[in-house]
């Protein structure tokens, strides 16, 4: 299906899911593909057409598998090989896309390959790590796990070298500059993409290369492995997707589109945090002014947009002004802030308050971008933050109220995480099956959500113009695409608002609501008067009848 | 727009937009341009630097300027519209402006803003003077943070004022306001002020919005109206009070503004004020003291002469006014010459109780005997004057000090004088 239209992945929405944790055929407490495959109908039905799987590599697990140690197989404790193939057909079959995750910046130091290029000064695979007598190269580069690692350089007692490490030291960085590592990656890359998978999501792209004088982050030379990999991508398989995980500010990311010839798509990470300071601050401004800061992007390209993942929700680019603020208002309880950022899930972040997590999924849904669910926040899955480093969020997937939340069969004490067990999050009182039974719960609006998102093409592929109404608790703005248009409004407040829209532009047209297709009154000459409920949000199809 | 409605369609609209505020500051302005622009300036700077996660707007009353003033208020707005690269705010921040009808005066445009902050249900609103020239960011925090820190319902403001600035105040308002509502408040009728959002929902409820305290004087009038009311009040230390050189000041206008309201304020408030309630506390935040001594001419001469002359020229109304040993004893002062001067604090006091139970008693017309209190005031200020030429600070406080107790002790004559026994 990978060849039948390029922009798939314009009109994606996908759905984020870790393998370990969606569900668990063989009752060993942890979940496999078998068991992601028999969900898959859940997922067609919530009408997703995309999965990204997080890493199921064979790993030791130190970072949630995000320390690779065989690229070309799969943690047998997800299964097998054969299991992932009947998965992504069985994916492929409902339409839906499914994209992997994939590693570049470093392996495990369990990898063969590091344990080769450790075991002396002139293995052949030496080369493929960064190495160096001291530890004072690359000085102007920042440390990302800051609540973890003192240094990017990890002494290695074995060949009595330092080696380079962006992120945990049992990490260490592969080195680019060694031709035959890319070679090698390409090659890694390549083996899934002759199984099917439709993407990847490139993990920690902005650190592939280091240089002295630099801060190593976003070097041309980083660009030219991306630049490379994507030729061979389009050459090779057509019609597959990158998808960037760099979080930088616009300006920087605006590099990684290239010329339309690096990344189709780059997550949109300043937006993220700001949607949840304008909620909060129930004012507009941090959205328009990271919206008026993000350039525009190659027709082919495409934005990335998300409320949560299976990170802290980062805050590192912010202010410090900003960050003081978000952490006072969603993380009062220092355990609930990790590095630069705060480790909590979309509910728990939103009060558990319906209006708010509605009105943050419209926006995920309207604002130009593809959108990413976490798996969990469709139901309103809550967090444990008891459970250390940024594993809180990724706890079992919850189905029903019945044993280990319909997860696994196994005994409790042999999950891989402990479930959410609180009256709140817990799973007797979140879980899909009772939210089936009911038409409004939050599960069912998700599915309508969705739903009308894919009704056209308008809110994944349309340009956006943003309205400045005098009201600054309302964000609005118009999608555009051929000859269709929509009106979106968004109230930030928890209080009624009342809005005037200038929308004399498009006088005679009358105004659709999509959700209910009921019409309002036609546009005038005067300011277009709308009030909203507190956190209400409005999708309206404008049309010239 | 509604005859019922002092708020314009325009303006309510602006309001509509602005939504629920934590603070308000009000600017009342008519023809402000040169100062006022400096003013929201400092304002908005004070708002962004100690209450940047606070809801603010700024609201400007003005009177009917035709100089620009608004113009120059509304550009302190702070929007995704017009985005300012040297400014880092998390939030909007409106300054709105507002031309009120049948200015100008001060209090129409205290109760525009004070309805404005009843609107947006403001948890504090201060008011700042637009020709305070000398105002700075940090007056905003010195003005709201005991209202929304400390939940304090009134905060007014200390200054440090060169020693022959004020002498209306210092020779009259403060000394008897302290004296008969037992509050140590060094700035009765302020320019610059702030108070909590349900102490400013009362004042707008009052029923003076048509009367004489409702056009003039209205800030003087919630003062008292809190002093009254026993409200939580706080005093801050602003600094330097300097306003831009205007017109002379006109003296007749400004005693009805102050002893004009002062009076009207005991004669509504009698019962408040005549018993023998305890002194109500007003603590001073960083207060420091209020007296500069920069070099200042100040024409002592005019005011004897006028004293004399007022003294001759109304001897029909003091005869009305005053008892016959006070008048009397003004009649001899008059006559002395300018070099023997002296008008003691005793007699001042007097003089002022028996206006005020004349006020009361409403011998002859009440706007009548505020203005025959003008002469007479001239003579205190000569006095004042003369007294205080060489004095350093603390002398000049002292000196204040020593009049405020002769206001204090002479307090029951007041009361005997209220009762018609003097």
């Amino acid at each position: 299906m990978a060849a039948q239209d390029g922009l798939w992945y314009k009109d994606a929405i996908i759905y984020q899911v870790h393998v370990r944790a969606f569900y668990d055929s063989s009752g060993d407490g942890n979940g496999d593909f078998r068991g992601l495959a028999q969900k898959l109908d859940y997922l067609q039905e919530l009408g997703v057409n995309a999965i990204w799987l997080m890493p199921f590599f064979p790993s030791p697990l130190r970072d949630d598998g995000y320390d690779i140690s065989d690229y070309r197989s799969v943690n047998p404790t997800y299964g097998s090989l054969d299991d992932f193939k009947a998965f992504l057909n069985a994916a492929h079959q409902r339409g839906i896309r499914v994209v992997i995750e994939m590693v570049l910046n470093h392996t495990s130091d369990q990898h063969p390959w590091f344990q080769e290029s450790r075991s002396s000064r002139d293995n052949p695979r030496r080369n493929w790590y960064v190495w160096s007598d001291t530890d004072t190269k690359y000085k102007g580069t920042r440390i990302i796990f800051l609540d973890t690692e003192l240094s990017n350089w990890a002494w290695d007692p074995v060949s009595k070298q330092y080696y380079w490490h962006r992120f945990f030291s049992h990490q260490p960085d592969l080195n680019y500059d060694d031709p035959k590592v890319l070679e090698e990656m390409w090659d890694v890359m390549r083996f899934w993409l002759n199984w099917g998978v439709d993407g990847f999501r490139l993990d920690a792209v902005p650190y592939l290369v280091e240089r002295e004088g630099t801060n190593c982050e976003n070097l041309p030379e980083t660009h030219g492995v991306i630049k490379d990999l994507r030729k061979r991508l389009d050459k090779e398989f057509p019609g597959r997707m990158l998808l960037a995980e760099a979080n930088q500010w616009p300006s920087d990311l605006l590099s990684y589109f290239g010329k339309g010839d690096e990344f189709h798509m780059a997550f949109h990470f300043p937006l993220m945090p700001r949607m949840f300071m304008g909620l909060k601050l129930e004012d507009r401004k941090p959205i328009t002014e990271i919206m008026k800061q993000t350039p525009t992007i190659p027709d082919i390209c495409q934005w990335c947009l998300f409320l949560r993942n299976h990170d802290e929700l980062t805050l590192e680019m912010v202010t410090d002004m900003e960050r003081d603020y978000m952490y006072d208002e969603y993380a009062k309880e220092k355990a609930y802030r990790l590095n630069l950022g705060i480790r909590r899930r979309l509910a728990p972040l939103l009060d558990n308050d319906r209006r708010k997590i509605e009105l943050m999924n419209g926006m995920l849904m309207s604002l130009p971008g593809t959108p990413i669910i976490y798996y969990g926040d469709e139901i309103g899955m809550g967090d444990n933050v008891n459970l250390g480093d940024r594993n809180g969020v990724r706890t079992p997937m919850q189905w029903n109220g019945s044993w280990n939340g319909g997860f696994s069969d196994a005994d409790p004490e042999m999950l891989y995480s402990p479930l959410m067990l609180n009256p709140v999050y817990g799973y007797q009182a979140i879980n899909v099956y009772s939210q089936k039974r009911f038409d409004h719960s939050l599960l069912s609006w998700m599915k309508q959500l969705i739903r009308v998102r894919k009704a056209s093409s308008v809110l994944s592929r349309g340009s956006i113009q943003f309205l400045y109404p005098a009201n600054h608790r309302v964000l609005a703005y118009l999608r555009k695409f051929g000859n269709e248009t929509v009106l979106v409004v968004n109230n930030l407040s928890s209080k009624a608002q009342a809005v005037e829209l200038d929308l004399k532009d498009y006088r005679g047209n009358i105004l659709t609501e999509m959700f209910g297709r009921n019409i309002f009154p036609r546009i005038g000459e005067l300011p277009y008067l709308l009030t909203l409920g507190p956190y209400q949000f409005y999708w309206f199809r404008l049309r010239r009848i | 727009m509604p005859e019922t409605s002092t708020l314009s369609d325009d303006f309510v609209r602006e309001l509509i937009n602005v939504g629920e505020v934590d603070i308000l500051v009000g600017v009342p302005t008519y023809n402000d341009a040169r100062t006022v622009g400096q003013v929201v300036q400092a304002v908005r700077a004070g708002l962004l630097q100690y209450f940047p996660r606070e809801r603010a707007v700024i609201i400007n009353a003005d009177g009917g300027s035709r100089d620009g003033t608004q113009d120059l208020v509304r550009a302190a707005s702070i929007s995704d519209l017009s985005v300012t690269p040297d400014i880092h705010a998390l939030r909007t921040l409106h300054s709105i402006s507002t031309h009120y009808e049948g200015g100008p005066a001060s209090g129409l445009a205290l109760r525009s803003i004070l309805a404005a902050a009843d609107l947006l249900q403001a948890k504090a609103c201060a008011i700042v003077a637009p020709d305070s020239t000398t105002v700075e960011p940090i007056w905003i925090d010195r003005l709201l943070r005991p209202l929304l820190r400390d939940s304090r319902d009134l905060v007014l403001p200390v200054y440090r004022r060169h020693k022959f600035e004020g002498l209306l105040i210092r020779n009259l308002v403060y000394p008897m306001t302290r004296a008969i509502f037992k509050c140590s408040a060094h700035e009765p009728y302020p320019t610059d002020f702030a108070f909590s959002g349900p102490l400013g929902s009362r004042f707008l409820g009052q029923d003076i919005w048509t009367q004489d305290q409702g056009l003039h004087g209205t800030e003087l009038w919630i003062v008292l109206s809190a002093l009254v009311e026993r409200c939580k009040i706080t005093q801050s230390f602003l600094g330097v009070k300097t306003r831009s050189e205007s017109a002379p000041a006109d003296l007749v206008k400004a005693m009805r503004e102050s002893a004009g309201v002062l009076f009207a304020s005991l004669e509504t408030n009698f019962l408040a004020w005549s018993d023998s309630r305890d002194a109500l506390e007003a603590p001073c935040t960083g207060c420091e003291t209020t007296v500069s001594l920069e070099h200042s001419r100040l024409n002592r001469k005019r005011l004897h002469q006028m004293f004399a002359f007022g003294v001759s020229e109304l001897e029909p109304v003091f005869l009305s006014i005053l008892t016959p040993p006070t008048h009397d004893e003004l009649k001899r002062l008059a006559r002395l010459p300018e070099e023997k001067f002296l008008y003691p604090e005793e007699l001042w006091v007097r003089t002022v109780y028996e206006f005020a139970a004349a006020y009361h008693k409403a011998v002859i017309g009440r706007d009548h005997i505020v203005q025959a209190l003008v002469p007479l005031f001239r003579g205190r200020a000569f006095t004042f004057l003369t007294e205080n030429r060489d004095a350093s600070a603390e002398e000049v406080e002292t000196n204040i000090e020593s009049l405020c107790q002769a206001f204090e002790r002479q307090r029951p004559y007041l009361l005997e004088a209220w009762d018609g026994r003097k």
